[in-house]
């Protein structure tokens, strides 16, 4: 413990912090706020008046442009967004929200850590080190994910890159299914705010790494960008669902010289694992150590186990957008698609498993690819149709699983409702819930004023269910774009 | 995945007898328990110990971090620096794995060799044999005043003294070495490559002196 220092920061208020730093990082070193509720970053090294002008602005302007919106108290939980900035003895220092608790491990043998992304990647630290409490569900993964790429979608549409998406600087929670973006000091604006970094390795783009040894100043040279923040988002979404590394296979491109063979595998001669035709970088799980296993393996887990709605994007990502950015999927995309994918989940029968869910495979024999169990019995699919025009019912290609007590909510009913920071209060409660009964499903209606049942041709009042039966048609709502259900039952 | 191997080659000579040895172990237990809860250290490192005395052995084959169990190291006899450096590039050759057409390898080892006195064997030969071998980082530390850094200069450009050889400096170098294997580990684990020289490693503290 120091002395409390006293200073006055940018906007006029006062802060008080200790003057004996508790941690150091790249380039900044931490000192805690008197009250423990902020932390205080001073970068090490004098800042130029072109970092100076970028710093006002994060706390300022770009600030203001997320948090100072409608919803905007929302952004709170996903960034620990710089809020000030302080001068003291000749250096620049930025005023951040202390971490929520449920980013740090509160107990075992890391207690009081940061939950650095690494521990969550890897299958080697899940299946030898991390407690089972400490790892969260396949769903509660999925979770953490939506909000990552919420967050990377919102700094896009600020006209934001990130530019250093890394273990290193989004934090999680898997138990709580939270995630929170960190290091925001390095936001690139195209055309004003040139990086200062490349981006943490394993997350560089490739055609930043292919580029890396072209001067600046070089036309071709590719620095982080929007585009490159998509590349580290999705190679995020497939080690955080799959824990293994998209581009990390046996294919060899420099025998002699590591440093050189990782710099093609990740560069210029990057290729997806799962790649369908060019099968030359395929895991050879014979190479890998026994706690890598089995989610090493692509051969036994492959990125398909994460549904239609993932493994199309993955493959615009590692295959058609790997190596040509504009094919990319945008954060908006990924957000999309990851919310749709909770829709098509089950929960696993066996209590031992360690995933707890699973996405359903449209097969008539679903099973659970984590740990094998076999789904038996009857599961509806409600398919989901909207109106297009008075009467007519178009299909959407969306789909949702229902299991015993699943809930149903606005953005099920009407298409012009999403599940997203502007879902109101409202929204968010649940209208109806799905149980198991004497034998059959039924879909209790618990808020919907107009929810008819069109094979019978009545109305299901508040408080009415409807069995859910092979070919049911059920409007959940009449209102302009209300949702109509087609009932699939899968008998196994 | 490829793994980090990390060798530490400790002296455990007679003059080591005393406050200096058990400094060395408690420092062990310090390097342990702190690259045991970093994630970069427990998905790649794995870690050695070699001892030099009238002879040169491996205490620790190389293990991985969690099922590395620290040695209590005794200190006797005369300093074989020598044939510590042709025993670790033979125990390389066949603890570390090389890259072939069909597998990635291992990185580079590290080497961490601490000592406190000058060789008492063949110290040139043991350098040939070593530098015929490709290794990481090679850090070299001179703890006292009895150990001769133009000596360990010739076995690596990396070289750091302490003034002292007691139970708070060792400590301090230990913690250092600790953060050295951890930033290494990140550097390859996230395929950045070997770190090769001491400017690529954290700042030491004040207790270790970067031979220049």
């Amino acid at each position: 413990m120091g002395e409390i220092v006293k200073v006055t920061a940018n906007d006029g208020t006062t802060i008080e912090f200790d003057n004996e730093s508790f941690a150091s990082g790249g380039m900044k070193d931490a000192y805690w706020c008197k009250d423990k509720k902020e932390v205080v970053l001073f970068f090490r090294d004098k800042l130029d008046t072109n970092a100076r002008d970028r710093l006002n602005n994060i706390v300022g302007l770009y600030r203001d442009r997320i948090f100072n919106q409608p919803g905007g108290e929302y952004w709170k939980n996903l960034f620990a967004w710089p809020t000030r900035l302080v001068e003291w003895e000749g250096r620049v220092g930025l005023v951040v929200p202390t971490y929520q608790k449920h980013f740090f491990f509160a107990d075992g043998n890391y207690a009081g850590k940061e939950k650095n992304g690494k521990w969550f990647a890897s299958a080697k630290l899940r299946n030898r080190h991390l407690r089972p409490e400490d790892k969260g569900t396949w769903l509660s993964h999925f979770h953490m994910l939506i909000k990552i790429a919420r967050a990377v979608r919102r700094l896009h549409a600020a006209g934001l890159a990130h530019s250093d998406l890394s273990y290193n600087n989004v934090l999680l929670d898997p138990p709580g299914g939270n995630a929170c973006i960190i290091d925001c000091d390095g936001l690139v604006v195209p055309g004003k705010y040139p990086p200062d970094v490349v981006g943490t390795p394993d997350f560089i783009a490739p055609e930043v790494l292919a580029t890396r040894h072209l001067p600046l100043t070089d036309k071709n040279r590719k620095l982080p960008s929007r585009t490159t923040d998509q590349h580290a988002l999705a190679v995020m979404v497939y080690m955080y669902l799959l824990y293994r590394h998209p581009l990390r296979g046996s294919k060899v491109h420099d025998i002699d010289d590591e440093k050189n063979d990782e710099l093609l595998s990740m560069g210029e001669k990057a290729l997806f694992i799962e790649h369908p035709t060019d099968k030359s970088n395929r895991v050879r799980p014979e190479n890998l150590g026994k706690f890598e296993l089995p989610q090493g393996d692509p051969g036994k887990l492959p990125y398909t186990i994460c549904g239609p709605y993932l493994e199309e994007l993955f493959n615009r990502a590692f295959i058609d957008g790997l190596h040509d950015p504009s094919k990319r999927p945008t954060a908006d995309e990924w957000e999309q698609a990851l919310v749709k994918t909770t829709d098509l989940m089950q929960p696993c029968r066996n209590p031992d498993c360690s995933a707890k869910w699973f996405v359903f495979d449209n097969t008539t024999k679903p099973k659970c690819p984590w740990c094998g169990t076999t789904y038996h019995g009857q599961l509806p699919i409600l398919n989901f149709y909207y109106s297009r025009s008075h009467g007519q019912f178009v299909s959407e290609k969306y789909r949702l699983m229902v299991y015993d007590k699943q809930t149903l909510y606005m953005w099920h009913v009407n298409r012009f409702v999403v599940a997203n920071e502007k879902t109101t209060p409202e929204d968010k409660k649940p209208v109806g819930d799905f149980h198991f009964h004497n034998g059959q499903w039924i879909l209790i209606n618990r808020r919907l004023p107009d929810m008819w049942d069109k094979t019978e041709n009545r109305q299901i009042p508040i408080g009415g269910y409807v069995p859910l039966t092979e070919g049911r048609k059920i409007l959940l709502s009449t209102k302009e774009g209300g949702r109509l259900i087609v009932v699939q039952l899968v008998n196994s | 995945m490829r793994k980090l191997p990390v060798y530490l080659l400790l002296d455990t000579s007679g003059s080591m007898f005393g406050e200096p040895i058990e400094a060395v172990n408690s420092g062990v237990q310090v390097l342990l328990s702190t690259l045991r809860s970093d994630p970069y250290a427990l998905e790649t490192a794995y870690l050695s110990v070699i001892t030099f005395d009238n002879t040169a052995r491996q205490v620790v084959p190389m293990t991985e971090l969690s099922a590395f169990q620290a040695p209590n190291l005794t200190a006797n006899g005369c300093t074989a620096l020598g044939e510590a450096l042709s025993f670790v590039a033979q125990r390389a050759d066949a603890e570390v794995t090389k890259t072939t057409a069909e597998k990635k390898g291992d990185w580079k080892p590290l080497v961490f060799i601490m000592t406190d006195g000058a060789p008492t064997d063949d110290l040139q030969r043991g350098i040939d044999e070593f530098k015929k071998r490709k290794w990481g980082i090679v850090v070299a530390c001179a703890a006292g005043a009895g150990a001769s850094t133009d000596t360990l200069r010739k076995i690596t450009e990396c070289v750091v003294s302490l003034d002292q050889a007691d139970s708070n400096t060792i400590k301090k170098y230990f913690k250092w070495v600790s953060a050295s294997i951890s930033t290494s580990s990140m550097k390859v684990d996230e395929g950045h490559g070997d770190v090769t020289g001491l400017s690529e490693l954290p700042p030491p503290p004040p207790e270790i002196n970067i031979v220049v």
